[in-house]
């Protein structure tokens, strides 16, 4: 930013108006602050997940407002409502399949901004807060998309339900409760939808809001970590800030993914199953594809018989978050080079195989079951 | 070291050369890097803090002569921003540079101290008076339908003329009427398995005990009866609540199988393969003299190895 040197009359009406806000609520200086954020080392792609996650929440906020226009959450008239967007609103087919789509792509860049940070060391200290309040944003994801596709009342909207709540079952002495709290009653039903619809659209929202703006908060008050390797020379040399080249790299990434998103949604529309019933018919329930890996994880033989099932249910995924929540408290080694911390790459690249293949084969196994 | 002051006269080994106008940060150290000199009037000099020799409360000592500082290029302003146009975190924590405290004065009504912490406390009072009443409601309110009677009523599912062969899985869908809450009556689809055993498999399946169903209160409500050749399974798979199907597989020949988890039972409902805790849920069985199938309706928490009814 340029230090005003003359302070000239502002001429044109959008200047006076600017200048009358200035005077008001500082508006140049906030705007000063919110641009000019050194990135230390520079701009670089692997950036640009945060900004994007912001742009999908932002969509997907549109979308799920305008899908709410037309949607019903009863069990009589939520498959209606959703087929009657699907078919009869205009465009509906095209805003339910950008909020179906960009859910994916919701996890998608969840999982590479986790990926960059985790590999970066960024989570390393001073930033343990900041990984912290992202470990409960990539639960509010995982939880948006638990509760959206039941919205459809459609077989796989029942089915993904009637399994996930008795995983949550299986949690030691609440889970009953847990259980029968989120269904509102002992099986699916209206209750369990108005409750995913309250959580889908009230509570998850609210908290995503909340916890995305002490999220960026506290990478402010962090500051961005910078490259891995580099002498501070090096890194001082390279520092740029966030407006303009790290702007445009995320701009490019937003457009990427909005056109991605909208070329799925144009060319991979969603198709509603039948309404959802007890009765599955013909059909094999099967989640969304990315809790596919951890759909075909449950069917080994470690997780078989109730001891099995508590390991794979409730003990596996509350173990790897924990493990996560620990991470920046045990690893304090202030080497940030991924390729100087060899547990942390073979780990990552363990994980990312795990969901790889279980993913793949949970798919070659659909062919057996017909 | 002192950090140098603005307003601070600078001082080199011949003479005083100016005052201290500005101080430049390092943005990744957080340290000042560089002092402003301003040369009572002809401009300002960049000034290293490494030429810096001393620094007192009103004078920073250079070690240079006046004249080397003269002759460095003169200051660029448009090189800088203010700390106010840029967001660096923590950049003012470790800098002494403002001369003195900027203050304003402390209301004298402020100056209790005790009546500050009775206030503090009396503000927790007031929102635990606020909070505690609202709690119980909230989570009544939120817990309203989540436990119902059990239903023990018989529902007709079909005729037995439908089973064509022995010890092989038959579905019958049939419609339980559901009334939730303030919803009108529905119908929801379900479906049931139903067997006609052949002896062996009855024997396996009852292991020469006749089967007891009880209602929420433990009192017997039915028996399936050893030597009845109809076996009904609940549609919902012991292992985490998907439906199974009758199926062939290649090694195991005909199973029951669920296409989630790959839980595989024989015909009598026990394990063969696959993760599940516990062999398929019996219903309670009866046939009439025209071969009507009837069953009482239950279902049973999944992923456990026994058998707890939920509804």
């Amino acid at each position: 930013m340029q230090q005003p040197t003359v302070s000239n009359e502002p001429s044109t009406t959008i200047e006076k108006i600017v200048d009358f806000l200035d005077a008001r609520v500082g508006l140049k200086e906030i705007q000063a602050k919110m641009l000019n954020e050194p990135i230390p080392g520079g701009s670089r792609w692997a950036y640009v997940f945060g900004s994007i996650l912001l742009f999908i929440f932002g969509m997907q906020a549109l979308t799920g407002i305008l899908l709410m226009f037309y949607y019903v959450p009863t069990a009589d008239h939520a498959y209606a409502s959703t087929q009657y967007i699907i078919h009869d609103v205009d465009y509906g087919w095209f805003l339910l399949g950008y909020h179906f789509w960009g859910s994916s792509a919701m996890v998608v860049c969840v999982i590479a901004h986790m990926s960059q940070v985790f590999l970066w060391g960024a989570y390393k200290p001073p930033r343990e807060l900041l990984w912290l309040v992202g470990l409960a944003l990539f639960g509010i994801v995982i939880g948006f998309g638990f509760t959206g596709y039941l919205l459809p009342w459609d077989q796989r909207a029942y089915w993904a339900t009637t399994v996930g709540v008795e995983m949550v079952d299986k949690v030691p002495l609440f889970g009953d409760f847990l259980a029968r709290f989120l269904k509102g009653g002992p099986t699916p039903g209206q209750m369990t939808l108005s409750r995913f619809f309250v959580i889908h659209v009230m509570i998850l929202p609210a908290a995503l809001m909340a916890l995305a703006g002490l999220h960026l908060f506290l990478f402010r008050v962090a500051a961005p970590a910078g490259p891995f390797q580099g002498t501070p020379e090096e890194i001082k040399a390279k520092t740029d800030y966030f407006f303009p080249r790290q702007i445009w790299k995320d701009m490019v990434g937003m457009a990427a993914v909005f056109l991605t998103i909208c070329g799925l949604a144009f060319w991979e529309p969603v198709v509603l199953l039948e309404e959802a019933t007890p009765d599955p018919g013909e059909y094999h329930p099967e989640p969304e594809w990315y809790f596919l890996f951890y759909f075909q994880l449950l069917r080994l033989k470690m997780f078989a018989g109730e001891f099995g099932q508590f390991m794979g249910a409730v003990a596996l995924p509350v173990l790897f978050m924990a493990l996560l929540v620990a991470l920046p408290f045990f690893d304090k080694d202030p080497e940030r080079n991924i390729f100087k911390r060899p547990v942390a790459l073979i780990s990552w690249i363990f994980i990312m195989a795990v969901i790889a293949i279980f993913t793949v084969s949970s798919v070659i196994n659909r062919e057996f079951l017909d | 070291m002192l950090q140098p002051k603005l307003k601070s006269k600078v001082r080199c080994t011949d003479c005083d050369i100016g005052e201290v106008s500005k101080v430049i940060l390092d943005p990744l150290s957080h340290e000042i890097s560089h002092i402003v000199v301003s040369m009572n009037g002809s401009g300002e000099r960049q000034v290293m803090m490494a030429m810096v020799q001393e620094v007192a409360v009103d004078l920073v000592s250079l070690h240079v002569p006046s004249a080397e500082i003269v002759a460095l290029p003169p200051f660029k302003r448009d090189d800088y921003v203010t700390t106010h146009e840029v967001e660096i975190s923590h950049l003012e924590d470790r800098l002494d540079v403002v001369p003195g405290e900027i203050l304003v004065p402390f209301p004298d009504l402020e100056k209790d101290v005790k009546r500050r912490t009775f206030f503090m406390n009396f503000t927790h009072v007031i929102g635990f008076l606020i909070g505690l009443p609202i709690a119980y409601p909230i989570l009544r309110f939120i817990m309203k339908p989540m436990y119902a009677p059990f239903d023990n009523g018989w529902i007709q599912v079909g005729n037995v003329s439908k089973i064509k062969q022995d010890d092989v899985g038959t579905q019958f869908q049939y419609n339980k009427k559901v009334k939730e809450a303030y919803m009108p009556e529905a119908d929801v689809e379900k479906s049931v398995w139903i067997l006609k055993a052949s002896s062996e498999v009855l024997e396996k399946f009852y292991e020469d005990k006749d089967q007891d169903f009880h209602d929420a209160s433990g009192k017997v409500i039915w028996t399936n009866k050893k030597e009845f050749p109809y076996i009904a399974f609940s549609g919902k798979c012991p292992h985490l609540g998907c439906a199974f199907k009758w199926r062939k597989h290649k090694t195991l020949g005909q199973v029951f199988l669920c296409p989630c988890h790959l839980s595989i039972y024989d015909a009598t409902g026990k394990i063969l393969d696959g993760p599940a805790p516990r062999a398929l849920d019996a219903l309670p069985i009866r046939v009439s003299a025209s071969g009507e199938v009837e069953i009482i309706d239950m279902e049973f928490k999944a992923g456990i190895k026994n058998q707890i009814r939920i509804i």
